[in-house]
């Protein structure tokens, strides 16, 4: 079945690079592998394929497959991939970006994550951390980066300030996926000086199963549900999430300062805010290294229950080696009822990212 | 008396014109081929020393764009003073910098529609990277003179409208030690470059 899978999103490459290619367009396809370790005795491994190119001129596609395991369920090495153990198609859509005098207007129709905050999976995968913002981890009361829509998304405006929109049903990749139904993200973001300053909100389905949350003892979601009910029995919460969201972005000289913070409702009657503020440095004189820290906290409540609470802090480096190759280290510190494995851990990877042209 | 300083004027005049149409020296483009171990090869930057070359300056921007998460072109070659728009159309947020040889730079973080400029003032080469996107990488030549041209992919190459002469041509293209020869440019043959 796996094999299956992958054999489809290997002949969804090869068609579309055919078509490219008959198109007289250039196409490249990325291959990312990346391995670590997380002395909370968890390993993981990827592997990741990108294709991309032009359909017709302006008209581009992108393609991103990934395989990922790891030997237990964490969210180390989790920043931008889940880890499912099967291949899984993340991106697959077009896109086109017409600039009429100056403006910006872009249409991009098909597969792609949901456009809430800082959510690329270049801004969290690949700026130095190793694990998702707890705000952005899928076995929190919040959202998830492995959030996709399966729609279209318009963004439109001066580049100075655009307004970006988007309709879609999920298709969320992960553990937990949110149910059926119809999505709406709405974001605007602003460009003010060194600043960019976003505004996102988004209504869509509860992604977490129902469960009692007033048993939860451990981290996240699982723990929770765990406390409850079986495995079969696992149903989504009932109602809508919802959630606001405002993030800010600095950068001078090598140095950005960046920090998101989230507040709304995963299902009906709980309540989850929290965020995240990141300093990386990348400074000429560090040459191919990236510094990074983080400190977050998440708080979550179910008809006024405290189920999720808790502060983390990470220092992380990501070094560029010759030939490809990148090794990444961070150290994380967990508090309050976070701690389920050990309240510190290391987690080293390395990875290795090649483009065929 | 002022009658015969005009003349003498007129006749300078004359002769100075004279001087400068006989002066005014024929162009001609210089083709050529790039092959690297026997193929045709694509983005080697090929150049003439021309210390004294008084070519005017192409107003026509130069852009080092940013779509689907890779430069474009990958290889670009200026001339020493130019000024490269950056500009990311890209639907994410692109980082671009330079810290090795050459211009160093780090241009921070932009959002699509955005573009940054950088002037490559110094002779060299400066390879630019996203600081987000790890197969994000490009090349640009900044070189002391008018006279250049990059390969395409059937590796052939046009220099325009080089005055007519001998000159030292100089051949690079990424991770291969320059190449230098003579050239002698009057509109007869090619010039092949090759790299073993």
């Amino acid at each position: 079945m796996a094999l299956t899978k992958l054999a489809r999103i290997g002949l969804c490459c090869a068609l579309v690079a055919r078509a490219s290619s008959a198109a007289a367009q250039a196409i490249a396809v990325d291959v990312d592998q990346s391995a670590g370790y997380s002395t909370e005795d968890v390993a993981a491994a990827h592997t990741k394929l990108r294709a991309f190119g032009e359909v017709k001129p302006d008209i581009r596609f992108n393609v991103t497959g990934v395989w990922g395991r790891q030997s237990e369920e964490s969210d180390a090495f989790a920043a931008a991939y889940p880890y499912t153990d099967r291949p899984v198609v993340l991106d697959a859509y077009v896109e086109r970006t017409f600039r009429p005098s100056g403006g910006l207007f872009g249409l991009r129709v098909g597969r792609y994550r949901t456009p809430f905050g800082i959510s690329s999976e270049s801004d969290q995968g690949y700026v130095g951390f190793q694990r998702n913002p707890l705000v952005r981890y899928d076995d929190c009361f919040a959202l998830s980066s492995t959030f996709f829509e399966h729609g279209a998304d318009v963004v439109v405006g001066p580049p100075r300030a655009s307004l970006e929109a988007s309709v879609g049903t999920p298709g969320d990749v992960g553990e937990h996926t949110r149910a059926g139904g119809v999505d709406a993200v709405l974001r605007a973001q602003a460009v003010v000086g060194s600043f960019i300053v976003g505004a996102s909100v988004i209504r869509t389905r509860p992604h977490l199963p129902h469960a009692d949350l007033e048993s939860a003892t451990g981290f996240g979601a699982d723990a929770a549900i765990d406390a409850e009910q079986d495995e079969g029995e696992r149903e989504p919460a009932s109602g809508t999430a919802a959630f606001g969201g405002i993030d800010v972005r600095w950068m001078r000289d090598g140095v950005q300062l960046r920090g998101e913070y989230i507040s709304g409702r995963p299902f009906d009657g709980a309540r989850t805010h929290g965020g995240y503020v990141d300093l990386i440095v990348h400074r000429a004189f560090m040459g191919p290294i990236t510094a990074a820290l983080r400190a977050e906290r998440i708080a979550s409540r179910d008809a006024g229950i405290s189920v999720l609470a808790g502060e983390r802090y990470t220092a992380a480096t990501r070094i560029r080696l010759p030939r490809g190759f990148f090794a990444h280290l961070g150290i994380v510190h967990n508090t309050a009822t976070l701690i389920e494995r050990r309240a510190t851990a290391i987690d080293a990877g390395v990875s290795y990212s090649v483009r065929l042209e | 008396m002022s009658g015969r300083r005009a003349l003498i004027v007129i006749v300078a005049l004359w002769i100075a014109s004279a001087a400068l149409a006989s002066a005014r020296v024929e162009t001609f483009d210089l083709r050529g081929t790039v092959r690297a171990g026997g193929r045709s090869e694509a983005d080697a930057v090929v150049w003439l020393d021309a210390p004294d070359a008084v070519a005017p300056r192409d107003d026509k921007p130069v852009v080092l764009d940013q779509h689907n998460l890779s430069f474009f072109p990958r290889v670009l070659a200026v001339r020493v003073g130019t000024t490269v728009e950056m500009p990311n159309n890209d639907r994410v947020f692109h980082n671009v910098f330079s810290f090795h040889d050459g211009k160093r730079f780090d241009l921070g973080l932009y959002p699509v529609g955005r573009s940054r400029q950088v002037r490559f003032d110094t002779a060299g080469l400066s390879r630019v990277f996203c600081n987000i996107h790890p197969n994000m990488a490009a090349y640009v030549k900044a070189v002391d003179s008018p006279y250049f041209a990059v390969s395409d992919r059937a590796g052939r190459f046009t220099i325009a409208a080089v005055p007519e002469g001998a000159y030292t041509y100089h051949a690079w293209r990424p991770g291969r030690q320059d190449l230098t020869g003579s050239a002698a440019v009057n509109g007869n043959g090619e010039l092949d470059l090759q790299w073993r």
